[in-house]
C-alpha cells in the first residue's frame, strides 16, 4: 500500500482529475497548497523564461520596472505559487502506472514549476462503511 | 528520503521559510491548518478555543539532511528561550521515491 503525493498546477487539476480516472484510479484527495521548489542554477534556462515571462507583462497598462520587478521575484525561488496537492492511496502496483499517467498530463512547455510526485509507504487503511482494512479498503 | 511536517504559528513561518532557504533547503510546500495539541486548545473565560491556526510545512530532503533541517526549524519556530506551548511539532516519515514531472526524472 503506498501514498502518492502529487503537487501540481492549479490549471492542471481538471487534466490531473481525468488522468487518474483513465488510469482506473477514482479516489483521491485534494487540497490548496503554497509552493516553490529547488533553485534553476542554468542561466540559459533562466534566461529564457524571464524573456517568455517579460513579454507576457508588457501593454499599454503595466509599467516596465514594476514588471520587471516582479519577474524577478517570480525566478530569484523565494516567492511561493499556487498549487493543487493530490493524495492517491494505491496498491503497490498501479503506483507506476498513475506516475506516468500523472506526469503525461502535467507536463508542460516551461520546463519548471510542473510539481513534484513523492511516494510514501502506508502501514494500514481502514474503510470507515464496512470496517474493511488494508488493501481492501483502497478500492 | 524523508518527508518533514512541520507545524508551525503563522507569524513564525517567514522567519523558518528563509532561514531553511538560506541553509539550502528552498523546496517547500505549506498548507494553512488549523488544530489543538495535548493542552487541548486554549480556554480563556468559558471559551475553549481548540481549532487554533497554524501553518503546515511540508519538505522532502535526502536522509542525511534530517538533523540540519529539524535543528533549523526547532530554532527559529521557538518563541521566547525556553518555547511555549503552541510552538509546533515536527514530524519525519520516510518517503520512497520522487520524481519531477517538468524533467520527467526520478530523484529529489
Amino acid at each position: 500500500m503506498k501514498e502518492i503525493m502529487a503537487i501540481v498546477r492549479m490549471k492542471k487539476t481538471g487534466a490531473t482529475k481525468k488522468a487518474l480516472v483513465a488510469a482506473g484510479v477514482a479516489g483521491f484527495t485534494a487540497i490548496r497548497v503554497l509552493g516553490r521548489g529547488k533553485l534553476i542554477t542554468d542561466p540559459r534556462e533562466l534566461e529564457a523564461c524571464r524573456e517568455k515571462l517579460l513579454a507576457m507583462g508588457l501593454d499599454d497598462f503595466s509599467d516596465a520596472g514594476d514588471t520587471e520587478k516582479l519577474v524577478t521575484s517570480f525566478l530569484d525561488g523565494s516567492r511561493f505559487f499556487p498549487r493543487r496537492l493530490f493524495t492517491i492511496l494505491a496498491h503497490d502496483d498501479d503506483v507506476p502506472r498513475i506516475i506516468e499517467a500523472i506526469t503525461r498530463a502535467n507536463q508542460t512547455e516551461y520546463r519548471i514549476g510542473d510539481g513534484t510526485i513523492f511516494v510514501l509507504p502506508v502501514q494500514d487503511a481502514v474503510r470507515v462503511r464496512t470496517r474493511e482494512s488494508g488493501e481492501a479498503a483502497i478500492w | 528520503m524523508l518527508l518533514i511536517r512541520a507545524i508551525v504559528r503563522p507569524e513564525k513561518k517567514d522567519d523558518v521559510l528563509a532561514e531553511l532557504s538560506g541553509a539550502g533547503f528552498n523546496a517547500a510546500t505549506m498548507v494553512d491548518v488549523v488544530g489543538r495539541g495535548k493542552q487541548k486548545g486554549i480556554k480563556i473565560g468559558g471559551m475553549v478555543y481548540d481549532e487554533i491556526p497554524k501553518i503546515l510545512i511540508l519538505m522532502v530532503i535526502p536522509d542525511g539532511d534530517k538533523e540540519k533541517v529539524t535543528e533549523i526549524i526547532l530554532k527559529t519556530a521557538r518563541t521566547g528561550t525556553d518555547g511555549t506551548f503552541g510552538d509546533g511539532k515536527i514530524f519525519v516519515s520516510p518517503v520512497e521515491e520522487a520524481y519531477t514531472i517538468s524533467r520527467n526524472s526520478k530523484g529529489l
